[in-house]
């Protein structure tokens, strides 16, 4: 699949709360993935019909997004993250920047994650590996949140995943 | 031996007599190496048991996927390696997320299952979460406040404040604090799905957009330490099988110097004239059937004692007594109906009482709605109320 083809219909969701950050900054302190994903979810979450649970759920999405972009990205440039709604739709735009040549990394596990053998390429993961690498947290997204994972490719050195969680249907 | 590791904010504790292994908090590390104690907890006990580990993530409030990824590893094998050995994992019905990414070990693994705790694991649940009990619960919601709305400032309600009403039902009390007293924020968290769709609905209706409704278990809460001025928790010790749990959470979420506020009631003094005797009878027996339930409707008059066990100061208490003199008699008459149509159509029911029982039983309701009726009669329902503060 070619993940850039697929244009997300930008105007029918409305923003919410966005956060800019310099890398380096954010790079400084692994603590800033769960502070942010705390504070934003909580943000966020407010109006929806169980803003604790929504924010918990929300929480632990855009935290695994941040960790990807803290391991994967470098000092330069900046981190941006965006929050849409769109009806029981939340969406997450994450830009930041990456060494070059990350990107057919990051495209082949996006497009993981559309593919038939997803679940079972994650049940594989889980049960053999130590660790998790990047292509199974985007395969736990989207097979544990529902999420539709997606990439925008703006520069050369940098990543932008568009994540869709319809959370508000999942919790309630 | 029980084992413990605390690594703020989370901790994981080994329980060998009831063979439990659970995790709490948010566990969200950047390696393994940062959680290789509480593996190495999980590895002991596995060494440790024989037949069932159970494996408790009710209290997990955040698990990233190394975390997850470590735990799960650290199970699946040990499948592999022995035969004999068994898991149970619980999850909540509130952290929804525990239970999708849990259940996949079990696609693995098949001797890796998950339970699911929610409402079945309490004795009296299925009683109290009743929906036909609604429209009764508005009733005894409107005769209590009548004597809440004054007895509340006393306790720390104020304007501005910021709070939680626990077990909060179908939410007619946190709306009614909402229009008295213009709290900034009110979380209300009940574990009946319906009550809470049915305080969505009427907050919605009264177009008051802004008090939390969240589902949750009360002694297994979500929401995070300090974070309340005034906690508040009515008639609901008293219909919990383990009131220090839920009294331990309340303390839990408020912050120091912040105050919490409880009701409960001792239902062997409703009293009734005329016909005392068959009123006292009955009432006496409502008491010793919630026992037999778990569930301790005489808790009122030990809520001062709770308190001060639970850690609190500064403990306030008093009482009052709700009659058919308060408002409308008829009000009071139909909550003893619905009383009797729960207590002796259900609860009785349940415990298998025989007929004459039930006969004298039911007797005591209709004296007591024949005196809460009568033009010179006198019907009370007595209620406790008790706050302490959170040492600051």
């Amino acid at each position: 699949m070619c993940a850039a083809s697929k244009k997300p219909a930008e105007a029918a969701f409305a923003p919410l709360l966005q956060f800019e950050m310099d890398m380096g900054t954010f790079l400084s302190d692994w603590q800033h993935c769960d502070q942010l994903s705390t504070f934003m979810a909580r943000m966020i979450s407010h109006n929806r019909t169980d803003p604790i649970r929504h924010s918990n759920f929300f929480s632990f999405a855009l935290n695994e997004l941040l960790e990807i972009s803290f391991r994967g990205g470098s000092p330069e440039g900046r981190i941006d993250c965006i929050v849409y709604r769109r009806d029981l739709m939340e969406r997450v735009k994450l830009s930041f920047t990456c060494p070059s040549g990350q990107q057919e990394f990051y495209r082949e596990a996006v497009s993981r994650t559309h593919q038939e053998d997803a679940f079972s390429r994650y049940l594989g993961a889980i049960s053999t590996d130590q660790t998790p690498n990047r292509e199974v947290i985007l395969l736990d997204l989207a097979i544990n949140f529902d999420a539709d994972v997606r990439l925008e490719e703006r520069a050369p050195a940098s990543i932008t995943f568009v994540v869709d969680l319809p959370l508000e249907r999942a919790i309630n | 031996m029980n084992t413990t590791v605390f690594s703020s904010p989370f901790n994981a504790e080994f329980d060998v007599n009831s063979q439990e292994f659970s995790l709490a908090g948010v566990i969200r590390p950047r390696s393994v190496d940062e959680i290789a104690a509480s593996i190495s907890v999980l590895k002991e006990a596995i060494d440790d048991v024989r037949g069932v580990l159970y494996i408790n993530v009710k209290r997990l409030v955040q698990m990233n996927n190394t975390a997850f990824q470590a735990f799960a590893r650290v199970v699946l094998d040990a499948c592999r390696s022995r035969s004999d050995l068994s898991f149970v994992v619980v999850t909540s019905s509130v952290v929804g997320w525990t239970e999708r990414m849990f259940r996949h070990l079990n696609r693995i693994e098949p001797r890796v299952t998950v339970e699911v705790y929610d409402s079945k694991f309490y004795p009296g649940q299925a009683f109290v979460e009743d929906t036909s009990f609604i429209p009764i619960l508005r009733t005894q919601t409107k005769m209590t406040w009548r004597h809440e709305r004054t007895i509340l400032p006393r306790h720390g309600m104020r304007p501005g404040v910021v709070m939680a009403d626990i077990c909060c039902g179908i939410g007619d009390f946190a709306m009614l604090v909402k229009k008295e007293f213009q709290p900034t924020r009110i979380v209300a968290l009940d574990h009946s799905k319906a009550s809470l769709a049915y305080a969505r609905d009427m907050a919605a209706s009264f177009g008051i957009a802004d008090i939390e409704y969240t589902y949750g278990d009360a002694s297994e809460m979500l929401l995070e330490d300090n974070q309340f001025d005034l906690v508040t928790c009515r008639h609901s010790l008293q219909i919990f099988n383990r009131p220090t749990v839920l009294l331990k959470e309340l303390y839990r979420i408020c912050k120091p110097g912040g105050r919490v506020y409880i009701t409960n009631e001792k239902n062997s003094h409703c009293l009734g004239e005329p016909r005392s005797k068959s009123i006292q009878w009955t009432y006496n027996e409502v008491a010793k059937l919630f026992s037999h339930f778990d569930m301790d409707v005489e808790l009122g008059p030990k809520s001062r004692r709770y308190l001060v066990d639970a850690g609190f100061d500064d403990i306030l208490m008093e009482s009052f007594m709700v009659t058919n003199l308060d408002g409308d008699p008829q009000d009071f008459a139909d909550v003893i109906a619905a009383w009797e149509n729960v207590y002796a159509g259900e609860m009785a029911m349940k415990r298998g009482d025989p007929p004459e029982f039930m006969e004298r039983f039911r007797q005591g309701f209709s004296d007591h709605i024949f005196a809460a009726l009568h033009p010179k009669g006198y019907a009370g329902w007595p209620i406790w109320a008790a706050s302490g503060r959170k040492p600051p």
